[in-house]
């Protein structure tokens, strides 16, 4: 049969052989099915649960309410974040002045003390007298009365203890703070807290689940993450929890992490991120870039590849027939 | 102009019969380098198959049920012979050179290709609703939002990574995969480099 023009003038003076390309693609997807399933049967990807508030609430009290009073305080890492959350560019990576982080403003508008702990208190002061009138306190306070009680309550809390499921800490000057707090704490028992964070105008179908995810993404997931060596520094994303095997093709990019001038430079995801665009344009126009399209050349692997057509050739006096 | 006739010359002309559906290879096609390219494909196929069983259930169904689990599991390991295959398929035609003698368009829709299927499957994490998921959502946007894509691609959006995985980014690899296959059959595998001296 014809072949298209460009084909045949390619293939000119080559012998052919016979070729049966559904055949073959038939013993190769029932082969792989075959390896698919075995390997499906034996090992099972994990599920491991997410983070979820109750558990944290209910298992780890100190560290819910640490998580509460710190974004309550100000002192998230979002907060000051930037874009696309907030308009501060103060500490938004940039490389030689580019900060292309910054180029498309804000776009998920998230002020994280007012969103992430006095928007849900706001809801549990409907059904919470105590709690509604800690806030009307708290919302009438001066920003120097806030920080105060805040920090006192956070400092309390690194010597907390809990007995029993309940937090004790020592009796101290921190306003409405431990009211608006416990209001956290049975909000994230009840299993509400994800549901008070994603709650607004288009419930019942609220799609974005990013304030849920968000809410916990310091300290608590940081703290999972360790144990189940999924830290950037532990090559992250490459691997699956428990070292099961992951998404291993990415380790061009997570290496990166591992070398501390990388990993500790606070634009490291900026740096990171253009190296690898900048590698893979180089894969891309690999065709056209000097002395690296040459490479396979130099390289000679191609002579294990085409042993018997150079076998052939030499054969045959560098003639072949067609 | 009728186009259709034009699209149908074109066709005629650039895409054969014998091109498209071939029963002769030239003799140098011989060595088991030419087979990581089917083995992608195969993969693909797999990992198209097992995803609309999930997609049928719906993404919570693998959590719930042991048959979810076990079409998760046949997704991942899919995932992993397709990912295997495309690099060891991209390895090989890098060190053939197969972008000689005006191949680098189908090399350059390859490279497309292998990046498109990147962020398939790393949306594919992150549709997995669960810790992995969790984790690296909040761990990638740091990087989405430092390279500007954060504005766009919200990794924390399970509605959104979802979407992207089940329709538009495999629809994307599909489409390519298809166009870097029209040009493989039009042009036909690349000739052996000269021997030495030549």
């Amino acid at each position: 049969m014809r072949m298209s023009k460009t084909s045949d003038e390619n293939l000119r003076g080559v012998p052919t052989k016979p070729y049966d390309l559904i055949r073959e693609g038939l013993i190769v997807v029932g082969f792989l099915a075959v390896v698919v399933v075995v390997l499906a049967i034996l090992f099972r990807p994990p599920d491991y649960p997410p983070v979820r508030g109750e558990d944290v609430a209910t298992r780890q009290p100190i560290a819910y309410l640490a998580t509460c009073v710190d974004i309550l305080a100000g002192n998230s890492g979002l907060q000051d974040y930037g874009p696309p959350y907030n308009a501060d560019t103060t500490n938004s990576m940039k490389v030689l002045g580019i900060a292309p982080i910054s180029w498309f403003g804000v776009r998920q508008e998230l002020d994280p003390s007012k969103d992430f702990v006095l928007a849900p208190l706001a809801r549990v002061a409907v059904m919470n007298k105590e709690v509604a009138g800690a806030l009307k306190t708290w919302n009438a306070a001066s920003d120097d009365s806030k920080a105060a009680w805040t920090k006192a309550y956070a400092d309390a809390l690194d010597k907390a203890t809990v007995k029993d499921g309940a937090v004790q800490m020592a009796a101290g000057q921190y306003g409405p703070v431990p009211v608006m707090m416990n209001g956290m704490l049975d909000l994230g028992k009840a299993g509400l807290l994800e549901g008070a964070l994603m709650s607004n105008e288009r419930q019942p179908y609220t799609l974005d689940n990013s304030r849920a995810l968000l809410f916990f993404q310091e300290d608590v997931d940081a703290s999972v993450a360790d144990t189940q060596d999924m830290k950037g520094e532990q090559w992250g994303i490459t691997h699956e929890v428990g070292n099961r095997p992951g998404p291993w093709w990415l380790w061009p990019y997570a290496i990166w992490y591992q070398i501390p001038v990388f990993a500790k430079n606070p634009n490291a995801d900026l740096i990171v991120g253009l190296m690898m665009l900048a590698l893979f344009l180089i894969l891309f126009f690999m065709p056209f870039i000097p002395i690296l399209n040459r490479l396979p050349r130099w390289i000679g692997f191609y002579r294990i590849v085409w042993r018997d057509w150079y076998a052939r050739q030499e054969g045959s006096g560098g003639k072949s027939k067609k | 102009m009728n186009l259709t006739k034009k699209l149908q010359r074109s066709i005629q002309k650039n895409l054969t019969m014998e091109d498209a559906l071939p029963t002769k290879m030239p003799v140098y096609v011989n060595s088991l380098a030419y087979m990581f390219g089917v083995t992608t494909l195969s993969a693909l196929v797999l990992l198209v198959v097992t995803g609309m069983i999930l997609a049928i259930f719906g993404p919570d169904w693998y959590h719930v049920s042991r048959a979810g689990r076990f079409f998760n599991s046949l997704h991942f390991w899919s995932a992993q012979a397709f990912f295997g295959s495309m690099l060891l398929h991209m390895a090989t035609k890098f060190l053939l050179g197969a972008w000689r003698d005006g191949r680098w368009k189908t090399w350059m829709i390859g490279v497309l290709t292998f990046g498109i299927a990147i962020f398939s499957g790393f949306t594919g994490y992150l549709s997995a609703s669960n810790w992995s998921s969790q984790w690296h959502a909040v761990q990638a946007k740091d990087a989405m939002n430092a390279m500007g894509i954060g504005a766009f691609f919200v990794t924390t959006n399970f509605s959104q990574t979802l979407t992207l995985h089940v329709a538009f980014l495999p629809f994307l690899v599909i489409i390519l995969v298809v166009i870097h296959l029209a040009f493989i059959r039009h042009e036909s595998p690349v000739k052996p480099y000269p021997s030495k001296g030549k």
